[in-house]
Parts: C-alpha cells; sequence; structure tokens
C-alpha cells in the first residue's frame, strides 16, 4: 500500500485523466476495497461487478477528493461500500436461514493489526466503541463490517428489530459524543 | 451542524453505519443532493468509521476486473503487459463458498484491540508513518492549494462523446453506441459496447427512475427466444457490465436494447413486467483499429 500523500498524488493526477496514475491506484487499493466489498457481499460475481463500478465512479470523480477532510483510502472505501450495502439492500433480505456460513464466518477468522499499523483515528475510534455495552459493540461493528441489515442483526441478537433500531440509534449517538463531533 | 434534528444526525449516523433500508437510504441520498450540510454531516460519519476497514483484510480480485474497468472508462491503451510491481500475483479464481472462510477482521477481536488501545494511548509519542503523512498532507493543502489540481473544479468527462469522434485515437477494438430515447425524444441513456470484450456501459444522461422503480436493461433480438435481462441500470450515472459477452457477436451487434420500468431492484421474475420506455440500436462508431502501434494513450 502506498503511503496517503502518494494516493493523494495519484488520485490528483487520475482527476486531470492520467490512465497511467489510475492504473497504479487501482494496483494499490483494488485489494483493500476487494476484501471490503467481498465482506458485505459475499459472493464473488456481485462483488467485482460494484469493485468495478467504484473504480468507474473514481475515475470520474476523483476531482472532487477533498484532502483535508478525508484520507483517500477512507474516501474510496466508502464509495465502494457504499455501493455494497445498496446492491445487498436493493437484493432484498437475504433471510438469515439461507446464510448459515456466513453468521459463521462472522465469529471466526480474525486479523489482529499490528498496533503500529493503527492509526491514532482508528484508535479513538476502537476507544469509543470499546465504550458501549458489549453486546452493542458487537451490534455496531457487525453492522460496519458485514453491512448486516437490522433484520439480519435482531435476528442474530434474538431481538425485535425496533430493539435494535434504538440500540443502534443510541450507540451512534454515544460514539458520536465520546468523538466530540 | 447544530441545525440538525437528533434525527438527521441519527439518519446519517446510520446511513454511513450501512443499517438504512433502501427505501431510508434513498431518502437520504436525495437529502444528501439537495442539502450539503447534510452531505457534509454524512461524509464526516463515513471519513470517523471509514478507519475501521484498516482491519478489513485484503483480497486480490481476479485480473479481469480491470479489463473491465479499462473498458468501461475509455482507457485506451494496448493489452499489454501491466505494470504493477508491487502487486501479487491475484489467486486463482475461487468459488464463493471457498471465499467466505478467507474473509478477514472477526468484529470480536477489535473489541479487545478496543481495550488494548486504551492502553497504547498512554504511550508517549506514537506516531505511525501514516499520520505523519497525513500531516504533510494537510500541510501541502493548505500552503500550496494549486498543488493539488481539480479538487474544486471537477471537470466532467465525456468518453461517449469522444467515442464518436473518428479523429480520436482509435482503440484497440470496434465501439458501438446506442442512444436510448423514447420516440425520438431526447437521449435518457447512452449505451456503449466493447466488441473485444463485449462489455457494455451504460450512461444516465436524461433518466430518473421513480421513487421505488428501477430501469431494466433488455436485448431484444429475432435470434433469441425471448428478451434478455442486462440487469438493473441507471442507480448510477455509470453502469457496467460484462454480460453481453454470453451472446453471439451478430446477436450483440444487431439487437435492439430496450428499457423497462421494473419494481426497485428488477423484474422479480426475469420477464420484463413493466412497460418499454426507450430503446435503441447500437451503430459502430470507431471500426477496428490497425494493431496498435504508436498511439497507445
Amino acid at each position: 500500500m502506498l503511503t496517503p500523500a502518494e494516493l493523494v498524488w495519484l488520485l490528483a493526477a487520475v482527476a486531470k485523466g492520467d490512465e497511467a496514475a489510475f492504473e497504479r491506484l487501482y494496483a494499490a487499493t483494488r485489494a483493500k476495497l476487494f476484501g471490503v466489498v467481498l465482506r458485505i457481499l459475499r459472493r464473488q460475481d456481485l462483488a467485482e461487478e460494484v469493485i468495478q463500478e467504484t473504480y468507474v465512479k473514481i475515475w470520474n470523480s476523483a476531482g472532487q477528493f477533498n484532502p483535508g477532510l478525508s484520507s483517500p483510502i477512507t474516501w474510496m472505501a466508502s464509495i465502494a461500500r457504499n455501493r455494497a450495502i445498496d446492491v445487498v439492500r436493493k437484493r432484498g433480505e437475504v433471510s438469515i436461514e439461507e446464510e448459515p456460513t456466513a453468521m459463521e464466518v462472522a465469529a471466526d477468522s480474525p486479523e489482529p493489526l499490528a498496533r503500529r499499523e493503527m492509526t491514532e483515528e482508528l484508535k479513538r475510534l476502537l476507544e469509543c466503541v470499546g465504550r458501549l455495552e458489549p453486546d452493542r459493540q458487537k451490534l455496531v461493528l457487525l453492522a460496519y463490517y458485514n453491512g448486516w441489515s437490522r433484520e439480519q442483526l435482531a435476528a442474530k441478537f434474538e431481538t425485535p428489530v425496533n430493539t435494535v433500531k434504538t440500540w443502534l440509534r443510541r450507540s451512534m449517538m454515544d460514539i458520536r459524543e465520546c468523538l466530540g463531533l | 451542524m447544530m441545525a440538525y434534528s437528533e434525527d438527521h444526525i441519527a439518519l446519517a449516523a446510520e446511513y454511513a453505519l450501512g443499517t438504512l433500508d433502501a427505501d431510508e437510504r434513498a431518502q437520504a441520498e436525495s437529502l444528501m443532493s439537495v442539502d450539503k450540510d447534510f452531505t457534509a454531516l454524512v461524509e464526516a460519519w463515513q471519513f470517523r468509521l471509514g478507519v475501521l476497514n484498516q482491519m478489513v483484510g485484503s483480497v486480490e480480485p481476479r485480473p479481469e476486473v480491470w479489463d473491465r474497468i479499462k473498458a468501461a472508462v475509455g482507457v485506451s491503451e494496448p493489452q499489454g503487459p501491466l505494470l504493477l510491481p508491487e502487486a501479487p500475483p491475484p489467486p486463482s479464481p475461487v468459488a464463493p463458498e471457498a471465499v467466505a472462510p478467507a474473509m478477514p477482521a472477526d468484529a470480536i477481536n477489535v473489541i479487545r484491540l478496543s481495550k488494548q488501545a486504551r492502553r497504547w494511548r498512554t504511550i508517549a509519542t506514537f506516531t505511525t508513518a501514516i499520520a505523519a503523512a497525513l500531516v504533510g498532507l494537510i500541510a501541502v493543502g493548505a500552503y500550496q492549494p494549486d498543488l493539488l489540481p481539480d479538487a474544486i473544479r471537477p471537470k466532467p468527462r465525456t468518453q461517449v462523446v469522444e467515442v464518436k469522434t473518428p479523429q480520436t485515437p482509435a482503440p484497440p477494438s470496434a465501439q458501438y453506441v446506442a442512444v436510448l430515447q423514447k420516440d425520438g425524444g431526447s437521449p435518457a441513456f447512452i449505451l456503449t459496447v466493447d466488441a473485444a470484450t463485449r462489455n457494455f456501459t451504460v450512461r444516465r444522461v436524461g433518466a430518473q427512475p421513480e421513487p421505488g422503480k428501477s430501469y431494466e436493461l433488455w436485448i431484444v433480438s429475432d435470434k433469441l427466444q425471448r428478451p434478455r435481462s442486462l440487469g438493473v441500470i441507471g442507480g448510477n450515472e455509470f453502469t457496467t457490465r460484462p454480460v453481453l459477452s454470453a451472446y453471439d457477436p451478430e446477436v450483440v451487434n444487431q439487437a435492439t436494447y430496450a428499457v423497462t420500468v421494473e419494481p426497485q431492484g428488477g423484474s422479480p421474475t426475469g420477464v420484463a413486467t413493466g412497460p418499454i420506455v426507450f430503446t435503441g440500436k447500437l451503430v459502430e462508431t470507431v471500426p477496428p483499429a490497425a494493431p496498435p502501434a504508436s498511439n497507445g494513450r
């Protein structure tokens, strides 16, 4: 992975239509973005389609990236993740019984991050998430990483959807306060 | 941001988190399209939460994905060895079932790490290379804004139009374009097909689906028993898909392309249920080039 500064330069070059820069940008970021969307979509074909749309969008709107607001990889991952969430929501909810393996996966396969690789921003956010009640920590992280809907979360936590809704809202407000947003 | 109700703030937060349903997402998106401050609110959440992706492991997509992206954006260089020195060779294609167990970043583990994170805060100086680079970057933005070109004036790209210009450096394969419109009215979608890869890209130019409805693209040919779906289009400005590769080139070139209005997400049955609103046929705009030589870019 290139440094954020290098990615910013590449995005600036892509905004001018530099195809070589676009190729370098793709090479440097594709695996991360594919990892993010594959985790949400859980289907290679859908994930590939979303990645394709994501990079077309990056090519067309690189000029809108504002380095004062976000890191390049976060900006790019947001495009990819939003698209993936749109796809899973519009496909209609897959009932939880149809995806037993997805549930198993969520509880396994850890990938601890070496602390030197964690940014201050990540540590700060995790600290705020860590202040939530254990169930709600899990709720928020499952929602983010797996792209689960409220219905899927309700099934996982064996709780009415409305309760999940309340928990999610309160959790986000707690995180907001903790981050000082 | 003080002006926003807690409902708005929660909507922005849940949009970024991803837990809204399709209708609520559409609602948030339409709010974003008219309200810059709400957009900023959503983006602030996306950037705050986005750091969580640092925990997600990387997975290499198949090489074909890049070919499709290149075709979709109209990158015109000839096929050849790619200059990707830092990229490890991608894994061979895997079945979706095989993909799942390899997936990274467990939620439980994150929580455990979050407790460690608290301890790490006490470490006096802990500056990652990434954080340092970020500082440098903000400095560049503050003192040398002209070094960050186009950040404020994004220029529109019109590669579809370029494709139509015969003087454009010729890509290595023929390009076909169909303007999908209603009774000669203004164009609603522009469909481009790359003859070599048979990837197609649909650009939305004038069509807005009604709330709760989707546009679906169909290929109609007397060589096919019935119209076949090419998927839902128009959700984004550009939609790119490889699905035409399943069809004979002659069918692709001579077919009529039709857009129907379907329930959100597309026809549930695989058969068009709504009215045909736009149609068009492909015309060849760029003939197959001579072997690519000096005009790679």
